[in-house]
Order: C-alpha cells, then structure tokens, then sequence
C-alpha cells in the first residue's frame, strides 16, 4: 500500500481522543465535536531502495551550473566538508547517518582522486559543540577515525578571530564574515539533512559556518516577524537575507558543492508505532503499548525519564539526495520536502492546539527549558505553515508541555540567565534587544561556547525573535500541565487541563471558538488557504 | 511588674534546641527557657544610670539564636544569667534629672562599654569610640554581658518594669520620628556600621562619593531580613553611586529591598548569577574570577559564606553581618584571592566623608529618611511571647520582617499586622 | 567532590560511609598506616652527602632472577590460569598455521607484526605448552623497564627482557643471543614499537641479527584484529575476534647478509598479511611473482593511510556495486565491524 497523504479530520462524537505529546509522555485528549479539526501528515513516504547509489548518482549528476564531483577534485587542492549539526535530524537517526553516507562516498572519490589536504567542518553556527560519541554517531567509526587523531576534523568556532575571514557587505548592508577554512578552501562540499522547509540552500553556508557579526542580521526579531512563515522560503525575510549573503559568498569565488538529502516521516521505533498512527486506527497492540508506556513512564523519574527518550534512536530513512550548485539542488530539495510534509487545509482556526515532545533542535541530549518549550511551539510548529497560519490573527495557541523550570547547565548556561534576568523585565522581542550585546560578548559564555558543549551566549535570543512572528499575531498563548511560574515568566498563562484551557482561551476569542489541532508525529506543514 | 526572664537550665536549653530543630527557628521558646515572671524594677547600678520604661522592644535575630540554643558557645563568657532579653528598645526615661528630665524619649545603644562598667582608664576600643568592640564587657562592677539583653543586673527590653542604663547608652528621639522608626533605631546602627564597613576601602579614598572616572563599587547583599534590608538602605543612603544587588527569598523582601534602594533584587540562587553576568566574569572551581567588590552577608551560615567567598573579586572583601557560628567553610579561595573577611558588629562611631560621627546618629538620621519603621510588621503584647517569637522564627515565611514587643499597658488588642 | 579537594577517591567514599570530613579521616587512616622510623624508612641526615642511587634499570636490568626456577613455575601457572583464559575472552584466536608450531623446536625466534599490547600475551598464550614455558619476549627498555616495578612486574609477567630499540646496543643484542643459545626460545616485534595508523612500520635489525648469531630459525607471524582491541592511544579493551597467521621458519642462507634476511622476514610478513586477507595460495602467488600488496600504506596524507584501511560500507545487495572508482586500494586487513 502506497503511503496515504495527509488529511484534515473534522472531530465529530463518535472520534477516539486525540493523542497529545506532553514532554517525555503523552495525553489523550477528547477535543469537542462539531467545532474541532485534527491535522495528520501525510504517511512516510518510500525511501530509497539503495542509498549509497543513489548518493552516488548525485555526487555524478549535479544540478544546476556544476561539474561532477570527481571532476571536481584534483590532488594538491584543499578540500573542505562540512555538515550539519546535532541539531538534525530529529530524533537522532540509526547509524549509519546520512551524513556518513554521503561523506564515505565524498571520501572516496577524494582518495582516488589523490586529495591529501582534506578538513572536515561540523557547521555549529552559534549551537553547542558536539561530543566525540556524537560525532562518531555522525559521521561513523571510519571518518571519525581516520580524521579525529589528526585534528582534521573539526566544528565550526565562531568566536575565533584567526578562523574566520570577512567576506564584504551585500546591498543590504549584512556583513558576511566565515569559516576562514572553508572559505579558502578550492571546493567547499555541504553535506545537508533537510528535515524541515527552512533547511538548507544558502542558508547552510552563510549561517552554518558563520560568525555572530554575520548572524545577527538575519537572526532578530524584525527580521523573524517579516518571516511568514520562515518555513517557506519564498516569504521568508530570514532566507532572502541568507540568499544575498550566499550570492556575495558565491561572489567572494567560494565554490560549493551542496549535498542536500530528505528524510521521511518515520520518526519513532517500532514500540512506539502508536504514536504517528491515527488513533483510530490503533490495534490491540498500539493500544496495549500505549497504556503499558504511559502506565511506566507516569512512574517514572524525571531524570531517567528524560534519558529513556533522549535514547531513542529515528528509523528516518532517506527519500531523496541531491547535489550541485546550491539554488538549483535547494528548489528540487524543497519540493522533496514538500511532497512528504505538505498538507491543504482550508481557512483558518480561532484556537491552535499542540502537543510538544521531548525534544526540539536545541536540546538533543539535554534537557527541554521552558525557553526552548516557547521556541518549538511558537517558533517551529506555529510557523509550520505556507499562505496564512494556521491559526487566526488575534487567535490562542494552547501548547501542551510539563515546562519544567530546569536547564542544562552545561548546555544553556545563558539560557538561566536569559530567564531570570530578560524575561522577568519583558517578554517582548523587539524590547529584549537592548540585553543582547552583553550577552553575546560575555566572556564566560564566549569561553563555554569555543571550549564546551554551550550554546552561544546570544543563542536564548534566538530563541525568542523565533517566537516573534507568533507573539505578534496571537491574542495569548496558554499551556497546559506546565510549571505555573516558569509559563508566567514566558508571559503565558499556565492551564491544568485542555478543558480549563479552552475556557481560558474562550475570553480571548469568543464563545464556541474553532479549534484546530496539528497532530505530531509525524511532522507536516499546513498549506493554508 | 511583668517580664520575660532567661535563666540557665541545661535541661531547657536542650529542650528549646531539640525543638527548633525540628519544628523550626522560634518555636522551641515554649520549652525553652524564657518564662514570663514578675520581677522588680533592677537598681541603678549608680550615678549616671537611669531607669527606662520600655514603650517598643524588637526581637533580634540574635536573640532567636539564643532562644532556639544554637548560639555559639563563644558567648558563654559574655552573658550572666538570669537575664531580661531586649536590647532593641525605645522607652521614656523615668525618674530622671535635669540632663534627662523624666518622660524624655530615648532609644537605647545597649553595649555595657567601658564607660557603663565604670572602667578608668577605658580599653582601647572604647577610648577609639568604637564601643562595639570593648574588651572590658564581661569585667567591671556590672555581672558579664555585651549588651543590656544578655547581662543580669541591667533588667532589658522585654520587661514592663524596664532596665537601667547609663547615661553614655541613650540616645534622645526627635519628635519627628515615630516609636515604630524609633524601636529600628538599633539594628539600623548595626547595618549602617556594616555598610560602612563593606564601604571602608572606598571611604578612606572617598571614591564612592564621586561619581567619576571608575565605576562606582558594586556591592551584593546576602540575605534580605531585617539586617539585610536596613544594611541595603545604609549602602543607598551613605554609599553614593554603589550598585546594590540583593538576593532575597520572598517577594515581599524583593519589593522592600528595591523599594530601600537596591538597584536589583534576586533570588538567592541567582545572586552569584547576577554578579558575574555584572562583573563579565569567568568561572573557575565555582567561583566568579572577578566579582563583586564587597559582598555583605546578613545570614551567617556555612553556606551563605561560602556563597559570599564564591561573588566577591579578588581582593575583595566579605562583611560578616549576619551571627555566624560553628561553620564549614574551604577558604582556599580567600587564601588565593586575598580575600578580606570582615566582621561587622554593633556600633560606636564612624568615619564618614572626614568627620566623625556617632553610629546612633547616623542611625536615626537613616531611619527618618529611609522609613525604616515600615519594616516593623507586628505587634506583641509580652503575654503573648510564644506567639511572637515563633512569629519572629518564621518572619521571611510569614511575609513579615521585624516583630516587636509592645509595651504600652494595658493591652488589649491582638496582633497588629501593618500594611 | 573528594578528588578535587585533593583527597583520593576512595577515601571520599569511605568518608561519605563512615560521616567523617574526608581530611579528618585521611588524618585517621595516616595514623594508623604511616608510622614513623623504624617502621617506615629512615631519613637521610642533611649534612650527610649522598650516594648517587644504584639504579639498574632499562637495558641494564638484570632479568637473570625471572628465568630461575621459582619465577618460572610461577610464571608457568599465571599464564595458564589467568592470561590464556583472558586472551581467549578477548580475542577468541584463529590460528592459521599450527602445523608450523608442531614443527618448532626450540630455541625459535618469533616475530610478528606489532598494533596493540595484547600482541605479546596472545603470542605467548597460543604457543604450544613446551615453547610456552620457555619463552621470552623482546621488549622496549625505555618503555617497560623505566621503572623499577615495571621493570620486576614485566620481567616476571612476560618473561620480558629489555631491548633498545631505538639503536643497537651492544648488551641489549647479546643478551637476546645469549638467551637463544642458552635455549629460549625469543618473541620479538621488529617495528619498534606499535602501529598508529594500522599499516605495517619498516622493520629493524634485531631478529635478523639474533637469528644471524645463533643459527636459529625465524618463524614469521601476522596477527590481526587486536588493534580493535586495544589500539595505541585506546584506554579502553573491546572484544574482538583474533586471526593469528604463522609462516615457515625462515634460515639465514649461508653468506646472507643481516639486512638481506631482515628484509626476506619482513616480505614474508607482508605475505601473511596477504593471506590473512585472502587465502594461503592466492597470498603465496602473488608472494613468488613479487606481487604482495605493501603492507606500508599509500605515501600519503594521514587521513588517506587510514581511509585506505578502514572497513567500508558496501552499498546495498543489488545496488550497483562497480561504483568505487578504479584505483582504490582495497586491502581489508581488518574485520569489518
């Protein structure tokens, strides 16, 4: 059976209730009949028969205005590879990782072409460095192996003065300042994981391997409210400014070499089937392991809780590859994506509900701050959406997540004090900025960033100007079963149940509002018309 | 007359420590061993020496200690039982000559120094002015005891029948200032010497004075209770351009330190968090490796110093407001960092932009100011001690920050809880 | 916590247990364990001079106690009841070639190629019970004799002796000589030392030089696999299965030069190298047309050497398996994980 596209169910009484994510666990939810939609994805689509082929394939069929990649290679020449980052796919892949496929192949043909001068490149941009066990996860034993003891491989540091060089300004006055390597380098070759829209194209180099003088341009809060959405590029402030600084790079004669490869949908293992299945088509044993893991994990400990999920490895498999020169590889990519995540829904909704797992790009291996919580809700699945959001202007997002007030030391140092600082005086991001230069600049967090595994001081920033589009569009924001003084200080308002929840939201939008609920998994993207 | 005695019973003591461990800080007094006794007026130890009727006697966090027994042993030596606790007080002179006609209103400045003991020549602390640091307090004629509160043979505050006390202890109440403000008066002394001891290093170069060329010194304060709170209001009112940062536990706190003149206040866990996104510092071993320039602790546990020692920049300094007693610490950071430790106890005199001044004075100038009288949240009568100490015990908790006695007879209203 | 405040582990935890602050129980346990003189040794008095300290150590440790009775017998039961079965439960050893070993007699001197620690145990743990027990093994001065209890626990593990690897020393060479004409039979790794990169490193003389001055045989080995184990710069064993591959014995040809016969054992590594990737006859082939693969590596930056030996992902059954371009070394000298 080909897999079934999307659809959009109108919840009557005689529906099963509605799964939600709720952190490291999951709600069932009866949402009212009549009024109430639910969004399900299209099913994961077939991935490719053999993926080492048709990588192979691409790397020897580029797209665009590119020669083949053995063509492009030639001994004496300096060669960089760089990818992307922890912060994709989510969940975390079964090995063997796409980017290790590709690379292997990259590899080779550099081997047989006699390449010795060879670096590879994590593009971290301003995220957290990763650790050995994640590279290796990466990019498998035999990269790993045969670059690591040289120091051949290695992640981007956008704090360091002598690792980067200034490209010039584009028209729009953005500096653009790189990777001093990759920059240099005869051939830079980008290796992508296109999970969502927003992925990839120019965006890859000119953010992933940028410096905080470059990023701040397009990360900010003007910039993310003219991004409707920033999930499609063609209305995205944020991927016109990449797109003019990509071009200058282009410009600059830094040739490169875009890999970029879809994943589909298929998101959890096997014991966790039940929940990218629409429920009423749940059996005995989707039934059985939904009541025996909600039974075990409501007995759960956080801390071991939160490693349970955290361990879990995707069965993503790949749907498409394709390489060569960046606009032409990123428009075939897009419709990639598209085919896999795009569903029609017609008219917009007075409420929008979520459920929000686990995990978001920013806290693999770590754990989900109530900055992060805001981010995937009103960041990534507000903006899921093409034409118009999903939901109305001056509408209620309710978001279902435990919002702890607990932070990775390690990993979020400046998220602590972004919430206990920043957010205690305003939550408004076009007013947050005046607190941004000292934090990107502060030395402490400068040093946890190039020698830790710490986000970038200015990150938690981010963070918030990526809620900036749905904070000015929305009439509030409630969320349900969260810590009632950490959604406080987000400038939500904290509900116990979705009932209660709903009734809040019922002040802001009228009586007998529409709800519309995004189920995920798997992911999707709302073409709203 | 009515009064609330201390005596010496082990059995008690350790009656009142079992409890308050347990059942927390204040509420071990009714096992404890306070009794309300009748008891006569003392005698004036002689000439000089006047009888005070107390009208306000507050409970200090001093005497909580001693109450719930976990003050250190240390101050075995320096107190005589029995004793009428209450060295916070504001009372009329009864009785008095022409230098103090009766009625007159005073606020006592309860260290027994050398001058009360009739000590000649005086030590050398007393002769400095600096009374807080006598060495003479557990000699001379009168029994042992640092202050009117701890000694025997000077009655204290917490006593209808009232207390004796040398002419040299009284400090007149100027009409402007109410009994509330008034009965502040001593702790606020407390706080105003340790603000200007945390200012010490600045007041020798008057540099907190002009707001010039360097930035202006930033000072943490640990711990917003009642010290906390009127060291903060010292630090504003005669600490310049200084950058307060309070760490406070309740938002009531919060609010009355910023309200005080705390230019931000925190929670305790974000102080240190605070301080070094302030001081653009790094972190080793836990500790910011620059900081703030003076930390003020107003608690005196284990761990608020060891918090202090972790925010303040090298050479800088820890005022110890808050009574500290047997602690844990590893001072290995105040040995690298040349950290000053500071104590701040009591009062005498001050020196204040090149002049010098009492610390009572400069005390009661404060209060008026700053409103300090507001801090006074309640009012007991003394039948009701239980109450009141357990009141005191919890002050933070109970949204409250100093508990007073009221003395006035006859009282017949409960506790008054003021806005 | 315990180690940063300078205390050792241990008496952090013991601390925790027993509620003590650790620097008041180290203060305990110090009075109870270290006891001044006469229990501990004397100082030396200041105004004294001192004699410089008799120190025999690297080429110049005396190993003659390890060969006598007592340390054999000992050494005899600790292979057999605790290296052996440690070996195999780490390496499960495939040996190719025994018959070799049925052959032997002894003294032999045995080489092999040389990437992990475990090289030395395993050689030892799968030699038949009448080489076992008398054999010594070849080992770096400065490495394994540095220090006095090195020095005694290597020499009584191993039976090892110090050799200088990195220029000839007189001693050294005839102390391994010596010990073959007395009858010993010699495992010696002619690299000098491990692998880093997995390829095979130029030989050095000592082997040839040994067998050279004593008439004896060189039975040449290939071992594969324990790199996996335990790798040069690794901390950490992994389980992996083990191929050992043991050639003829190898005669100095009268007339042959040192050089000469050092570099015939080193081609015949190579060739079970070859054989140990492929089989005994296609291995023994390509040996007589000169054909081995070099087991040197490509001429090479770093990362190309150990790309060239890395295990690879195969594409898919069906998929189109001619993809790897023409020229790639293929050599798959390791079990692919």
């Amino acid at each position: 059976m080909s897999p079934r596209p999307g659809f959009v169910l109108d919840v009557d009484r005689s529906s099963p209730p509605t799964l939600f994510w709720h952190g490291e666990g999951y709600r069932l939810e009866k949402l009212p009949p009549g009024r109430s939609r639910v969004v399900y994805g299209p099913e994961p689509l077939r991935s490719l028969d053999d993926p080492v082929t048709a990588i192979r394939d691409a790397l020897c069929n580029p797209l665009g205005e590119s020669e083949p990649l053995p063509a492009l290679l030639r001994p004496g020449m300096r060669l960089t590879i760089a990818f992307d980052d922890v912060s994709l796919p989510l969940p975390p892949m079964r090995s063997p990782d796409v980017r290790q496929l590709v690379i292997e192949q990259v590899l080779d043909m550099a081997a047989a072409a006699g390449v010795d001068d060879v670096v590879l490149v994590a593009a971290l941009a301003l995220h957290r460095r990763m650790t050995d066990a994640e590279l290796r996860h990466a990019l498998g034993n035999r990269i790993f192996d045969a670059f690591a003891p040289h120091g051949l491989l290695t992640q981007h540091d956008a704090e360091d003065p002598s690792n980067l060089v200034y490209l010039g300004r584009t028209d729009q006055g953005e500096d653009v300042e790189l990777n001093r390597r990759a920059a240099t380098s005869d051939l830079l070759v980008y290796v992508n994981i296109n999970l969502v829209a927003m992925d990839g194209g120019h965006k890859s180099v000119a953010t992933g391997l940028a410096s905080y003088r470059s990023i701040r341009h397009h990360h900010n809060a003007r910039t993310m409210q003219q991004s409707r959405s920033f999930m499609d590029q063609h209305h995205s402030e944020l991927h016109s400014s990449n797109w003019r600084m990509g071009r200058l790079i282009a410009s600059n004669g830094v040739k490169v070499f875009q890999v970029e490869t879809t994943l589909n949908t298929d998101t959890f293992p096997e014991q966790f089937r039940f929940l990218q299945r629409r429920e009423w088509e749940w059996t005995i044993r989707d039934r059985a392991a939904f009541l025996a893991s909600s039974t075990a994990l409501g007995r759960t400990p956080d801390k071991l809780r939160r490693s349970i999920f955290q361990s879990i490895k995707s069965p993503h498999a790949m749907t498409s590859v394709q390489a060569g020169e960046v606009e032409a590889v990123h428009a075939r990519t897009t419709q990639s994506v598209y085919a896999q995540q795009l569903v029609s829904v017609s008219g917009q909704t007075d409420i929008l509900t979520m459920g929000l797992p686990y995990i978001s790009p920013y806290n693999v291996d770590s754990i989900m701050n109530p900055i992060l919580v805001a981010c995937l809700g009103l960041g990534y699945f507000f903006n899921l959406y093409r034409g118009k959001p999903l939901v109305r202007e001056g509408g209620v997002v309710i978001m279902s997540h435990p919002t702890p007030w607990a932070f990775h030391p390690g990993h979020h140092p400046s998220y602590i004090d972004f919430f206990e600082n920043v957010l205690a005086e305003t939550t408004d991001p076009l007013q947050i900025g005046k607190f941004e230069e000292a934090y990107a600049t502060d030395p402490w967090y400068v040093h946890l960033y190039r020698t830790g595994h710490a986000y970038h001081g200015v990150h938690p920033f981010y963070m918030w100007y990526w809620c900036a589009h749905a904070l000015e569009h929305l009439g509030g924001v409630i969320v349900v079963g969260g810590d009632r003084a950490a959604v406080r200080r987000l400038g939500f308002k904290p509900a116990s149940t979705l009932d209660d929840a709903l009734e809040m939201a019922e002040d802001v939008v009228g009586r007998s509002p529409s709800i519309t609920h995004v189920h995920n998994p798997p992911l999707l993207m709302a073409d709203v018309t | 007359m009515k009064g609330l005695l201390f005596e010496r019973n082990l059995p008690r003591f350790a009656a009142a420590r079992v409890v308050s461990a347990i059942a927390g800080s204040g509420r071990g007094s009714a096992v404890g061993p306070l009794r309300l006794v009748d008891m006569p007026s003392p005698e004036l130890p002689g000439p000089g020496w006047y009888h005070v009727r107390p009208i306000l006697a507050g409970i200090c966090g001093s005497d909580l200690a001693t109450l719930d027994g976990r003050a250190s042993r240390y101050f075995e030596d320096f107190v005589s039982f029995p004793f009428v606790p209450g060295h916070e007080v504001v009372g009329l002179v009864e009785g008095g000559d022409a230098a103090l006609p009766s009625g007159t209103r005073v606020v006592l400045e309860p260290v027994l120094g050398c001058i009360a003991r009739d000590i000649h020549p005086p030590c050398n602390a007393c002769a400095e002015g600096h009374t807080g640091n006598c060495e003479r307090v557990a000699f001379g004629h009168l029994a042992p005891g640092l202050q009117i509160g701890y000694c025997a043979d000077t009655g204290g505050g917490w006593s209808k029948g009232g207390l004796v006390a040398h002419a040299s202890q009284l400090h007149r109440v100027p009409d402007s200032l109410d009994d509330d403000s008034a009965v502040m008066v001593e702790p606020t002394a407390c706080a105003v010497h340790a603000a200007l001891r945390a200012l010490e290093p600045w007041e020798s170069t008057g540099a907190s004075q002009n707001s010039g060329e360097a930035s202006p010194p930033m000072v943490a304060v640990v711990g917003s209770g009642t010290l906390g709170l009127t060291t903060i209001a010292a630090l504003r009112h005669f600490g310049g351009q200084v950058v307060v940062l309070a760490g406070a536990k309740y938002s009531h706190q919060k609010e009355m330190a910023i309200a005080l003149g705390a230019d931000v206040a925190v929670s305790p866990g974000e102080l240190a968090r605070e301080v070094r996104r302030r001081s653009r510092s790094l972190v080793a071993s836990g500790h910011s490796t620059s900081g703030a320039d003076v930390v003020v602790d107003c608690v005196g546990t284990g761990e608020s110093i060891s918090e202090s020692l972790a925010m303040v920049r090298p050479r800088g300094r820890v005022v110890l407001v808050g009574m500290p007693s047997k602690v844990d610490i590893d001072l290995a950071s105040l040995w690298h960092r040349e950290v000053g430790l500071v104590g701040a106890y009591a009062y005498g005199t001050e020196q204040l932009s090149g002049r010098t001044r009492s610390t009572f004075d400069l005390a009661i100038e404060l209060a008026g100011a700053a409103g300090i009288g507001r801090l006074v949240s309640a009012h007991y009568p003394l039948e009701r001690f239980e109450e009141a100490v357990a009141h005191a015990g919890a002050a933070g908790r109970r949204g409250a920050a100093k508990i007073v006695f009221d003395l006035r007879a006859p009282i017949v209203k409960g506790p008054t809880n003021e806005p | 916590m315990s180690t940063r405040s300078g205390v050792p582990d241990g008496i952090g935890r013991l601390a925790n247990v027993t509620g003590l602050h650790p620097s008041e129980l180290a203060g305990r346990l110090g009075r109870i364990f270290a006891r001044d003189f006469p229990w501990s040794a004397p100082a030396w008095p200041v105004g004294l001079e001192r004699p410089a300290p008799d120190r025999r150590l690297g080429v110049d440790y005396d190993t003659s106690w390890a060969r006598a009775y007592p340390a054999r017998l000992a050494r005899a039961v600790m292979t057999d009841n605790l290296t052996r079965p440690l070996m195999h439960a780490l390496a499960t050893p495939t040996v190719r070639g025994e018959e070799v070993l049925d052959q032997c007699v002894s003294p032999t001197i045995f080489v092999a190629n040389h990437s992990s620690h475990i090289d030395t145990g395993l050689l030892v743990s799968i030699l038949p019970a009448r080489l076992r027990h008398r054999t010594v093994v070849a080992a770096a001065a400065d490495h394994f004799f540095d220090r006095r209890w090195k020095a005694h626990l290597w020499a009584f593990a191993l039976g090892a002796v110090p050799i200088e690897r990195h220029r000839v020393n007189r001693r050294s060479a005839a102390l391994a000589t010596d010990l073959v004409d007395d009858g010993w039979n010699l495992i010696i790794f002619p690299e000098g030392g491990r692998t880093r990169d997995g390829w095979l490193q130029p030989f050095r003389g000592g082997a040839a030089y040994v067998a050279a001055h004593t008439g004896r045989p060189v039975v040449p080995a290939y071992i594969s696999g324990t790199r996996e184990i335990l790798a040069k710069g690794s901390s950490r064993l992994r389980r992996n299965p083990v191929t050992v591959t043991f050639g003829r014995p190898l005669w100095v040809e009268p007339g042959e030069g040192s050089r000469h016969f050092e570099r015939r054992i080193e081609e015949a590594v190579a060739s079970l190298a070859d054989e140990a990737a492929s089989d005994f006859f296609s291995a023994r082939r390509r040996a007589y047309s000169a054909k081995t693969p070099s087991q040197r590596g490509p001429d090479a930056s770093p990362w190309r050497r150990a790309w060239a030996l890395a295990p690879r992902v195969p594409a898919q059954p069906g998929g189109n398996n001619h993809a790897y371009p023409p020229g790639m070394p293929h050599t798959n000298l390791n079990t692919p994980r």
